[in-house]
């Protein structure tokens, strides 16, 4: 007699093994970065309406700790997005030369870090002058 | 010295007369080169006949003993006792399948899933089936590592998509297809797309990418998804920009 | 299979993609020059700071930039969220999830390109 057994998989998945977690963590990165923008928005807007007299005030309130914490909280999330995003790109876009595969690494750093390193650096490179 | 053993925490379902699971604890006598699958056969063969499981090769080829092995989808042949002594080991089937009887699973949804993805080479020239189809060998590079899955569906007990979404094709059933779809030989694609990228083909899968960390035979479905994704977008940017022309 | 449902996943998750590309690239660096470089790095001479940074968000390479930054990297985290919410359960909310989601990230990108077109 066949009566097979339907087992209920647990609601909180997400939370039950460290890859799920780490896979949870990087999915959330995008709430933090999505809330980054909004405010990225929000300090455009700010910027280009105080002018040069009101630039003091608006440079007062980002360096409120509060400010500060929100920006930490953002920078580490968008930089474990980065990593993830970068790590994971071997495996959806690989490469081969002829019979042998380009290594992960290889993929990584040509698609990823690498151009990561030269935009960052020439984005503080033109904001530093 | 006394015999030192281990336990084996077992999960059993007797479908005749249990509405529920439970579990049943065996003393099994412990050595250092058994495997579980060992410890699961000598209880069978010594303690309890009754014990319902799947097994075949013992050496991790025939896909058949894959169980949930203190809650990680494993191959039974290839876990060693060793590396939970002195600890208890809890023996579970393979999640996300139904139970038909102790650690035996009910794979009839798996096995219509990998069928309706047509794993094998569809060709158009069916009247020149008697000659070979040539293939490089970096031609046959392109999808090697897609073609050494075994179906021991451990990659459906690692993904936590088939759970709310029990109709999602799943790991290798996909891998498969894309397996196909990168041979050279292989006319199919088209034929596969409508499943492909269906709600229920690719596109259900999360990346979580735990089905890739579980596979015994390193063939990345998560990978193999992905990169099917990316011939998907493709193939309804196609039909959505070009609909009066072929896909 | 029983049944297939035809999806239009694919349109979606191009633009999650392309967003999630710019958002690795360029969100980490552009917080750090708002939260950290500008308000702690620049020393004490604030009008010619400002008027520095003012050209060079004015320079339309610049504000294209920002804008195909925030709009993709809207739609990346609009899916993420979508998928997040689903795996939270709330696969019943169906079509009324996907306009909340990228209905969000098209609202930010308008906003996004009112404020950057009146630099």
């Amino acid at each position: 007699m066949r009566n097979p057994l339907v087992r209920p998989y647990p609601k909180d998945w997400f939370l039950r093994t460290r890859a799920y977690r780490l896979f949870m963590l990087r999915e959330l990165t995008s709430v933090c970065i999505a809330g980054y923008l909004v405010y990225l928005i929000w300090w455009l807007y700010k910027f280009n309406q105080v002018g040069a007299e009101g630039y003091e005030e608006l440079l007062s309130f980002v360096r409120h700790p509060v400010s500060i914490g929100m920006h930490t909280i953002a920078l580490i999330a968008a930089v474990w997005h980065s990593i993830t995003w970068f790590n994971l790109t071997p495996s959806v876009m690989p490469m081969r030369i002829g019979e042998d595969k380009v290594p992960d690494v290889v993929i990584s750093i040509a698609t990823g870090f690498g151009p990561w390193l030269v935009l960052t650096g020439f984005i503080l490179w033109a904001t530093l002058g | 010295m006394p015999q030192e053993t281990i336990t084996l925490e077992v999960f059993r379902y007797r479908p005749e007369e249990d509405k529920q699971s439970t579990f049943q604890n065996y003393d099994v006598p412990y050595h250092e080169h058994w495997v579980v699958l060992d410890a699961i056969n000598w209880i069978k063969d010594n303690v309890d006949g009754t014990l319902s499981y799947r097994w075949s090769c013992r050496m991790g080829v025939c896909g058949s003993c894959g169980m949930m092995i203190n809650g990680e989808p494993k191959l039974t042949c290839a876990v060693f006792l060793k590396d939970y002594f002195p600890k208890v080991i809890r023996v579970e089937p393979l999640v996300n399948f139904p139970v038909e009887r102790d650690l035996v699973i009910d794979m009839d949804g798996f096995m219509e899933k990998l069928k309706s993805v047509k794993p094998w080479i569809i060709r158009d020239d069916t009247d020149q089936m008697d000659q070979e189809y040539l293939q490089t060998p970096s031609q046959l590079a392109a999808y090697k590592d897609f073609s050494m899955c075994i179906n021991c569906m451990l990659c459906y007990s690692a993904c936590p998509v088939l759970d709310g979404d029990p109709e999602f094709i799943g790991p290798a059933a996909l891998a498969l297809a894309h397996r196909y779809n990168l041979d050279s030989r292989d006319k199919g694609n088209e034929q596969r797309q409508d499943i492909m990228g269906a709600e229920e083909g690719v596109w259900g899968c999360a990346f979580v990418g735990e089905c890739t960390e579980v596979c015994p035979k390193n063939v990345n479905p998560a990978g193999a998804i992905q990169q099917a994704k990316i011939a998907s977008t493709k193939a309804w940017y196609r039909s959505v920009l070009l609909p009066w022309g072929k896909r | 299979m029983s049944h297939l449902t035809k999806s239009n996943e694919a349109f979606w998750w191009s633009l999650f993609s392309a967003g999630g590309v710019m958002a690795a690239l360029f969100v980490p660096v552009i917080i750090f020059v708002t939260g950290f470089v500008l308000p702690f790095m620049m020393g004490d001479d604030l009008e010619s700071q400002y008027d520095r940074m003012q050209g060079l968000i004015t320079m339309w390479p610049t504000r294209v930039a920002l804008f195909g930054v925030i709009f993709l990297s809207f739609f990346h985290c609009a899916h993420r969220i979508r998928h997040i919410l689903m795996d939270f359960g709330v696969r019943w909310a169906g079509v009324a999830l996907l306009i909340l989601c990228y209905g969000g990230a098209v609202a930010g990108t308008v906003v996004a390109g009112v404020v950057l077109a009146r630099f």
